[in-house]
């Protein structure tokens, strides 16, 4: 895939050159949003509303990362839909089980590779750490959302939410802080591998 | 620990740290067990984090061009074609209303757009005609009533039966002009107003043959458009 020559096509107005990016970005765009959300039907619609926005203010593109472009007009949208829950709070409806009770993890989500108690494992982990995400503070989540869930670099990250290097490394840093202070309230579900052992702040 | 260091460590293990930053703080995790552990911590979380299960995108984000409110590329022609029936279609309706207003703007002001014009026309032949025509009733009166008169000792009863509504007949054609003298003299006062609205209404100031070019312009204009726009969206599917 020629990224410029796509990004230069659809600068002068072609959608099937700009719906290829799409599908190239689509995944990443579609996952960051899930985390800065954490709601899948809420990170579908910041989605598809970033690339709407993308198309339409393509023009504005200067050349440098067309990732990290992609990924500013996505935290807009994702800033804009959590502005529109503060306005109008709703109450999401999760699946219920035969019993009335809600499913934390339905079904359709599964990985058919893992067997039962593998993939319920992996949900505990998922929720634990979109559970400390989500208590994090947006500039902070932000930040490790993109260096660390989407492996970009801090000058990406920079220019994707407009802040200066050191700004990118003090969030981070903090952010990676508060996220282990979250996820030692799950040490029991983390691998042992992954289990966190000392206390940083002392 | 400071939230300095703890910032070096995190910038550490994404190896963004400058080579001598980098060296000076390998050197005191060499002798600082608390920094190699919360070092150990963060790339834990990082890890972590790495290892959240990438979902795939619900569906595809595509974009169509209602969208985004694409419309066809139209022709080069489109933007005359449109300018002409916009104009046409406002000449046409302004036609109508200058058409229909003229006869109350000239009832509305008498000096004004030669609106005064046709009533002083119209009055005008009216006051000329009344005398003559009183005239002509005049002169003819006579002349019927005189053959009644010398025919009437000849027929018999049964005659005159017979001419008696021939006879009124022409008494009453007599007594009308003789009302219409009457009339006629008075044709400047009262009679005035009333031979003026009879008169027929004005020539409508701009022709209806305009009015119907201006029709068939923009009737034309508005087909050709949808047509233009029609065979621009087949293109460009």
């Amino acid at each position: 895939m020629n990224e410029q020559a796509l990004i230069t096509d659809a600068q002068s107005g072609n959608l099937d050159a700009f719906n290829t990016l799409v599908l190239h970005y689509q995944d990443s765009v579609f996952n960051t949003a899930l985390r800065i959300l954490g709601d899948e039907d809420q990170a579908a619609d910041a989605s598809q509303e970033a690339f709407i926005s993308a198309f339409k203010s393509i023009s504005s593109f200067r050349g440098g990362s067309f990732k990290a472009w992609l990924m500013r007009t996505v935290t807009n949208a994702c800033y804009d839909e959590l502005r529109r829950q503060k306005r109008r709070p709703t109450t999401p409806l999760e699946p219920d089980t035969d019993d009335g009770e809600e499913m934390d993890s339905p079904r359709w989500l599964a990985d058919p590779n893992m067997t039962p108690a593998q993939q319920a494992e992996a949900d505990e982990v998922e929720h634990a750490i979109q559970h400390c995400l989500d208590n994090l503070p947006l500039d902070f989540k932000t930040v490790v959302v993109m260096a660390d869930i989407q492996g970009m670099d801090y000058t990406e990250v920079a220019a994707a939410i407009r802040a200066p290097l050191g700004t990118i490394k003090s969030r981070l840093a903090r952010a990676r802080l508060r996220l282990r202070e979250c996820l030692q309230g799950f040490a029991e579900l983390l691998p042992a591998s992954y289990r966190l052992t000392t206390d940083i702040t002392q | 620990m400071n939230d300095h260091d703890l910032e070096l460590l995190s910038s550490y293990l994404d190896g963004q740290l400058s080579l001598s930053d980098s060296a000076r703080l390998e050197s005191r995790l060499k002798s600082d067990g608390r920094l190699v552990s919360a070092l150990d911590d963060l790339r834990a979380a990082r890890t972590l984090l790495r290892q959240l299960p990438k979902r795939r995108a619900p569906r595809n984000f595509t974009l169509t061009r209602k969208m985004v409110g694409l419309n066809p590329p139209l022709p080069r022609s489109y933007p005359a074609f449109r300018f002409a029936t916009v104009v046409a279609t406002l000449l046409f309706f302004f036609t109508f209303g200058v058409n229909a207003l003229a006869p109350q703007l000239a009832q509305m002001s008498p000096f004004g757009m030669g609106g005064g014009g046709p009533e002083i026309f119209s009055a005008a032949p009216a006051a000329t005609e009344a005398p003559a025509f009183a005239e002509a009733a005049a002169t003819e009166a006579p002349a019927t009533e005189a053959p009644a008169a010398t025919e009437a000792p000849l027929q018999s009863a049964s005659d005159l039966a017979t001419l008696m509504p021939a006879t009124q007949e022409s008494a009453r054609i007599a007594e009308t002009p003789m009302t219409k003298i009457g009339g006629a003299e008075n044709a400047g006062g009262v009679d005035q107003p009333q031979v003026a609205s009879e008169s027929p209404s004005p020539a409508p100031i701009i022709p209806s043959m305009w009015q119907s070019v201006f029709a068939v312009i923009a009737i034309l204009g508005a087909s050709l458009m949808a047509l233009l726009r029609r065979s621009a969206s087949n293109r460009w599917k």
